[in-house]
């Protein structure tokens, strides 16, 4: 089953991030804590890790878009 | 920067046991035989003397109030009196063991420091240098006084001018050290390291402890003395200023030449009650008062418990903690035991302790023991020690004499001149725009949070108007941060800190990437300690450098009342503008966290004489009036609401790049309107904006104007809106009882009566508590019930459309207490 790796709430105010950048790409294993991704709010920056071991089956959004809370940054095999 | 330090289980979790080492009580035991090869004879006499003078000062004032007259004198001295006569001992002995450039910052007690501080540094000084700094004491009128009426009185005509300003500042007149403006639980002399004493029980602890911040990073050897009482360890602030010294992290994270303790010497004058309550046995656990030190750090604050009766031993034991503050070993804690012969003030019925106690401790008198000691030892003879007596009081006696003329010593002279202690309340000067070489470690291009605000655009819409998204364009926080980076850049003067200041860049980011170009000492995490906070603040400034702090919530202000209300605001005039307090405080105001995190407190700070206050809610405002309160050299207190943190630019047309500054006290006519004047405070703005749309659909145009600033605040915006308009609503997120708001709009009756065509109107929170975010929106005033207010009541058209909730009585709710 694949595990879905989202944007997570980061705050009352905020509604969206940046993601400024991807540490990993489709095939790399990853251990749970790994940073997969980097995004940025107004505020501060931060590491979104992964919560399990696995594969990175694919990246669901391009580095430097805009997304809001709750979307799907890659998804674990 | 990466994290430093680990935090690691294995080691946490270690069995261990923490040790402490015994603290000295009373060790000093060396003989007056040492003491004459260390100090000589003559330094051995000095100290003798310098405690007569210290006694005969304040026996003077006490005989003013006892009786009216001292030997025939005849004054009516009407203010403090707080005496330390039978704590000479410590005070002489302290002030020999300090350097001219020591500086000690007193209590309401503090006569006798200062007294002895003076003639130690004086005699300590180059001769040329103290005549120099006489004859530039405010354009030498006060040596000009000296050398025509107390010329040749005393050892040396330093002495005459430090007593005589002394005693004419204590009297409140014009030659003062103060102007008049301090009096006797105020006063300074900065030249000698006298910093001022003051009437808050222990607040000289935090101004201390942030002078010794600034000696630490100025590398010039000195140390700072916090003179403060047994009485004071039970005061919050105190212990602050304890922990805030002994921060791991000057030894930890601090990196050479900037490393190691800060040099401040807390110096505990216990005279074991606080007015009449026992601190040893009644009001404090600690037993001895050096216990304290043993909680604080590993080191124990290096406490000791010596002999405050005895000037050799109190010196002897500052003389090696002020070794070890110059070995960045600080801080240091003396509790120094003595006795408090005199009444707490002149009003002390001694109600609280037995005359054989006070019996007991005159026998124990520090002068009469130290002048036994040196005839004793062949030093002097009687006669010699009665001579010294003799020629004290004459010199106390012509220097009373002086002071209590007032063709000598000139009182201040209110009534020919009403606004002057107004002239006194603000400095109203700015540095120059700081432009020295960048003191970043790395260029700016490699912090990524800086490089993403470059790319930024600078405007908050983009060529088809849509709104950028604040990760696209100039925030709020984005303009408030350039003013500030560019500031701590190219100021070294400058330090900035707060809680969760560095890595986290401040609660709210402002701060976000600075920790990647600034070593630790320019910019660092405190403790929780809000009164600390401010009070170094206010200390580092005084000591000539300036502060950026940041309390996180302006609902912590009650944390830092004292040093806020009292500190902050008052040293400017109450030095008559000798000293400044370039500080700027940063207090968000904030929202969606209920009743204790969510309120306005403008009204708090605008209510205390001496505080300037701005209040941006535009990006392009926030970075000019950042810039503008960095540079000022008077204190500023800078609120910011989350709210707006993320709020792009939609008045000016893009925000420059480059530093501007706006000048505090001038409000902004937003928009232009014909009908209604509306004046906002900090978000309400984008409320009016609002609901100025909506009312122009109905006809009605409205003109915005946004406060921008509290303190100072420029009426002519609004009084020549009124002229146009007739009607004035003022919409503040302040509960309204005792707003700014409503200062406002009752200046704004009376100067435009003529041009109103209805009673200016505040629009505020209710006087209850800030409820959660789920009812903010009946709290807060919003665009509907601005809308109700014009449309309904100052220009009813007629027309129920009443949205808003609030349809409440407000004259019934007054007398409900809301
Ligand atoms: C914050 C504060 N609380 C109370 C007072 C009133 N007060 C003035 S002196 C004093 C006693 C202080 O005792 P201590 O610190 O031992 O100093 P001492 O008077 O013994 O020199 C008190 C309670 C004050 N000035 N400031
Ligand atoms: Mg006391």
């Amino acid at each position: 089953m694949a595990t879905r790796i989202v944007v997570p709430q980061l705050g009352n105010e905020i509604t969206e991030a940046e993601v400024t950048e991807f540490h990993v790409a489709v095939g790399d294993t990853v251990v749970e804590g790994d940073a997969v991704a980097t995004i940025t709010t107004t505020k501060m920056a931060v590491e979104i890790e992964t919560p399990e071991n696995g594969e990175i089956a694919s990246v669901d959004v391009e580095e430097g878009s805009i997304v809001k809370i709750g979307t799907t940054l890659c998804t674990l095999s | 920067m990466p994290k430093e330090l680990v935090v690691d289980p294995t080691s946490t979790r270690r069995r261990t046991e923490i040790e402490f080492k015994p603290i000295p009580v009373h060790a000093y035991d060396r003989s007056l035989a040492e003491e004459r090869k260390l100090r000589g004879d003559a330094a051995l006499t000095e100290i003798l003397r310098h405690m007569m003078v210290v006694r005969e000062f304040e026996s003077m004032i006490a005989s003013f109030k006892a009786t009216g007259s001292y030997r025939g004198i005849e004054y009516a001295y009407r203010g403090p009196a707080h005496l330390s006569i039978g704590q000479e001992a410590a005070a002489v002995g302290q002030a020999v063991s300090l350097e001219p450039g020591d500086q000690i910052f007193g209590s309401h007690r503090s006569h006798g420091e200062f007294i002895a501080k003076g003639m130690s540094a004086f005699a300590k000084m180059p001769k040329e240098d103290v005549a120099d700094l006489m004859a530039n004491h405010r354009q030498g009128r006060l040596a000009e006084t000296v050398d025509a009426h107390l010329d040749s009185v005393g050892t040396s005509n330093a002495e005459a001018f430090l007593l005589f300003g002394l005693l004419a500042e204590i009297f409140m007149t014009q030659l003062g050290f103060n102007g008049g403006m301090g009096g006797s639980m105020h006063a300074f002399y900065a030249p000698v390291g006298a910093y001022p004493n003051n009437a808050i029980v222990g607040a000289s602890a935090g101004l201390a402890t942030g002078a010794a911040l600034r000696r630490k990073l100025s590398r010039d050897g000195g140390i700072c003395v916090a003179n403060i009482g047994d009485g004071s360890t039970g005061c919050g602030p105190v212990m602050e200023a304890m922990n805030f010294a002994s921060m791991a992290q000057f030894r930890q994270l601090w990196q050479a030449p900037f490393d190691g303790g800060l040099p401040v010497l807390f110096f505990f004058t216990n005279n074991f009650y606080a007015m009449g309550g026992q601190t040893s046995g009644e009001t404090m656990g600690w037993d001895r008062l050096s216990r304290i030190g043993a909680g604080v750090n590993q080191e124990q604050m290096h406490a000791e418990t010596v002999d405050g009766t005895d000037p050799l031993a109190v010196a002897d034991a500052v003389a090696r903690k002020r070794q070890l503050l110059a070995q960045r070993k600080g801080p240091a804690l003396l509790d120094v035991e003595c006795y408090r012969i005199s009444g707490h003030s002149t009003t002390d019925a001694n109600a609280y302790r037995d005359r054989d106690e006070i019996r007991l401790w005159k026998q124990h008198d520090a002068i009469e023991l130290m002048a036994g000691k040196l005839i004793n030892a062949g030093l002097l003879r009687d006669d010699q020690v009665e001579d010294m007596k003799a020629d004290t009081v004459r010199t106390i006696e012509a220097v009373t004499s002086a002071a209590v003329n007032p063709n000598i010593a000139p009182p201040v002279d209110v009534g020919s001149n009403p606004t002057l202690i107004g002239k006194f309340m603000f400095n109203d000067t700015s540095q120059p725009v700081p432009s020295g070489i960048s003191t970043f470690t790395h260029p700016k291009g490699e912090v990524a949070a800086m490089r993403a605000l470059a790319r930024k655009a600078r405007n908050g819409r983009d060529e088809e108007g849509n709104l950028h998204s604040p990760l696209r364009a100039v925030t709020l926080r984005d303009g408030l941060a350039e003013a500030i980076v560019h500031h701590l850049e190219h100021d070294p003067l400058l330090i900035a800190y707060g809680e969760e200041c560095r890595e986290w860049g401040g609660a709210f980011g402002v701060h976000r990437g600075l920790s990647e170009v600034l070593p630790h000492n320019r910019l660092f995490n405190s403790p929780i300690s809000e009164a600390a906070i401010v009070a170094t603040a206010i200390g580092h400034a005084l000591a000539g450098g300036r502060s950026l702090v940041e309390l996180m919530y302006c609902d912590f202000i009650g944390r830092a009342g004292d040093e806020i209300f009292n500190q902050l605001a008052k040293w400017h005039s109450m030095s008559a503008g000798e000293l400044t307090v370039p500080v700027v405080l940063r207090a968000s105001v904030g929202s969606k966290y209920g009743a204790q995190h969510s309120q306005d407190w403008t009204g708090l700070i605008t209510h205390i004489p001496g505080l300037k206050a701005i209040y941006p809610a535009t990006p392009f405002d926030a970075k000019g009036l950042m810039a503008s309160a960095l540079s000022s050299n008077d204190p500023v207190v800078a609120f910011e609401s989350q709210r707006l943190y993320d709020q792009v630019e939609l008045f000016a047309d893009r925000v420059p790049e480059e530093y501007y500054r706006i000048p505090i006290g001038e409000p902004d006519v937003k928009r232009t309107g014909e009908h209604i004047t509306i004046l906002t405070f900090g978000p309400s703005l984008y409320k009016a904006v609002a609901a100025a749309d909506e009312l122009a659909r109905d006809g009605i145009s409205v003109e915005i104007i946004d406060a921008r600033s509290l303190v100072p605040f420029n009426y002519d915006p609004v009084l020549t809106s009124i002229k146009k308009t007739g009607h004035l609503l003022i919409v503040t997120e302040a509960s309204e009882r005792g707003s700014f708001a409503m200062t406002v709009a009752a200046t704004a009756s009376r100067y435009g009566f003529a041009d109103l065509k209805s009673p200016p109107r505040v629009l505020g929170s209710p006087n209850w508590i800030v409820p959660g975010a789920e009812m903010e929106s009946t709290y807060f005033p919003q665009a509907h019930d601005i809308i109700d207010v014009v449309a309904g009541e100052i220009l009813p058209d007629g027309r129920n459309r009443r949205r808003g909730v609030r349809n409440w009585d407000d004259l019934a709710l007054a007398r409900a207490g809301l």
